[in-house]
């Protein structure tokens, strides 16, 4: 099985609002999709709908073949899900919550599989601490400990980072790293940077509507206008007028931060290094760099959540 | 699964403080009205002449008015119990921990209901010490205490489950103790209401859907069918609701 969640059609409507409209995507066996949108655009509650915590007002969710519902026992121990807010209680330790949590998905043997969550997340140092002790970063791992404690093969990360500090945002990411070798994860944030870090797959979500679902190299390629290069001058000098280079049209024309950098954004996307190298030569420039950008994740998201 | 969720719930109950200021109060207040009961009884007794204090009934005066005190007294240690059962779940939106797991509604509703039954036989032990004081007197009617025990318990479970609904429905654990109170007192008002109306059939209906006139019976060592029928019922129906309210939360 190829796509282990297909989300078909899906709408959510609450009395006078829409919280998602007809959105649709899929999520890859063995990927890590990026679930990507500004706050309130409905990621949580697509999320919530794809665990079954909320019903969709009409559509269809499909996870491992299986159509998604409440009542669904088949599924629960399937899937694994980190929400905004961990469901944790404070007044148990770290360890005997994640006992509890595997003995409600009935997992065989308790004290092993605990043990070995305790030891992939490093919390051996606070396990037998009580949760409501712990610092956030620890708050939150103990909540993606309850996830993967049962080992499901999918798990769903809804802002697993958010109001963390640097440092436990990098262990955590390391830790989502490792668990994607043998996991299908679905990861929503709204990093830009840490959806390129991480993910392979994203979906952009904005105002309840789906704006970009695929490969991210796909996704680049789609919205990329023309060819964009980044050509770098010797310091001092200035760039011959670009009029004269007339083989390709200039859709757009940029000074970068350092002076003798700039930015060209072609018409057609057909490779001009050659001729507009040869070109500076010729008109005396010493040409310094000469480079293709790809346009930043962040532009496309920029550009599609832009409220017109 | 049950063995599980109950053991959680029980080892929650009593690794806060709640449990063991619930326990201290209980024992406390209950000490109280039973030596208030003991002195009023030994003074009644002596102020009357020898041959007629058979006509005063030890059972009737301390035994069945301490059971119904600590009765009252459940009024208000009851929703303490049962408050924060679901309605603190709620808020700190645990509950999804359940509903991502093979666990069935009624099964943590049962669970919760047998945790917070087992605090309140924890109460009824602390009361055990007057059992004997009562055998110290005399008293060797020891039927009389199990029936009273018994209606205690019985009503016991029948305020938790209505506390455990008004805890489903609400998210504020202040509500849901405030629900359970105006509840249980309901429940009390209505066997007022059979006494005070005339009309045969009504007053008969309001007697038996109060939950007054059965606790008192069993209190007394009277127990029916039709009182067990009654508690049966009456804790079946609210368990059913709050799986309902349970189930309904957002499908």
């Amino acid at each position: 099985m190829d796509k282990i969640l297909i989300v078909d059609n899906v709408c959510k409507e609450y009395p006078g609002r829409s919280a998602v409209s007809n959105i649709s995507f899929e999520v890859k066996k063995g990927s890590i999709h990026g679930f990507l949108g500004p706050n309130g655009a409905g990621k949580s509650t697509t999320m919530k709908m794809i665990s079954g915590l909320m019903p969709v007002t009409s559509g269809e969710i499909t996870l491992f073949g299986e159509k998604i519902s409440y009542t669904n026992i088949l599924l629960k121990n399937k899937l694994g899900l980190l929400p905004e807010n961990p469901p944790l209680y404070m007044d148990m330790t770290v360890e005997s919550y994640l006992r509890f949590v595997a003995r409600l998905h009935q997992v065989k043997n308790i004290s092993q599989q605990v043990d070995q969550v305790i030891d992939q997340l490093s919390l051996g140092a606070v396990k037998k601490r009580l949760i409501g002790n712990l610092s956030k970063g620890f708050k939150q791992r103990v909540g993606l400990a309850q996830a993967i404690v049962y080992d499901a093969p999918f798990l769903m990360l809804d802002e697993p980072t958010n109001g963390l500090d640097p440092q436990s945002v990098v262990e955590l990411r390391d830790v989502i790293k490792k668990l994607s070798a043998h996991k299908t994860i679905l990861f929503s944030s709204h990093i830009l940077s840490e959806v390129e870090q991480l993910c392979d797959h994203i979906t952009i979500i904005h105002q309840g509507r789906i704006k970009a679902s695929g490969d991210i190299a796909q996704i680049h390629h789609k919205f990329r206008k023309g060819l964009v290069l980044k050509i770098g001058i010797g310091k001092g000098e200035k760039l011959p007028e670009l009029d004269q280079f007339g083989k390709h049209e200039i859709a757009e024309f940029h000074s970068l931060a350092q002076e003798e950098q700039f930015r060209i954004v072609f018409e057609a996307e057909k490779d001009c290094r050659a001729e507009i190298g040869k070109f500076l030569i010729e008109q005396g420039s010493r040409l310094m760099t000469l480079q293709v950008e790809s346009p930043e994740l962040e532009d496309i998201f920029l550009h599609m959540t832009e409220n017109k | 699964m049950i063995f599980a969720l109950w053991k959680k719930e029980v080892d929650s109950y009593f690794s806060s403080p709640l449990a063991y200021v619930l326990i201290g109060l209980f024992s406390l207040i209950t000490g109280i009205m039973f030596f208030n009961l003991l002195v009023t009884y030994s003074d009644g007794i002596q102020a009357i002449p020898q041959n007629m204090t058979q006509d005063i009934s030890f059972v009737e005066e301390v035994v069945v008015r301490l059971f119904a005190n600590i009765n009252f007294l459940f009024l208000f240690f009851i929703p303490l119990i049962t408050m924060r059962l679901f309605s603190e779940e709620k808020r700190l939106e645990t509950l999804d921990l359940y509903w991502l797991a093979p666990v069935k509604d009624w099964q943590l509703v049962l669970a919760k209901g047998l945790a917070a039954a087992t605090l309140i036989i924890s109460l009824l032990l602390m009361t055990l010490v007057y059992p004997l004081i009562i055998w110290g007197v005399g008293v060797q009617d020891f039927t009389l205490l199990g029936t009273a025990y018994a209606s205690l318990f019985l009503n016991a479970c029948a305020y938790i489950a209505l506390g455990l609904f008004c805890s489903s429905i609400s998210g504020n654990q202040i509500i849901a103790a405030l629900l359970s109170i105006l509840g249980i007192m309901f429940l009390w008002m209505i066997t007022w209401g059979g006494h005070l109306n005339s009309n045969y059939i009504l007053s008969e209906i309001f007697t038996y859907i109060g939950i007054t006139s059965h606790f008192e019976k069993i209190l007394r060592g009277l127990v029916g069918t039709q009182d067990l029928i009654y508690y049966v019922t009456f804790i079946f129906m609210f368990g059913f609701l709050t799986v309902k309210s349970l189930g309904r939360r957002n499908w």
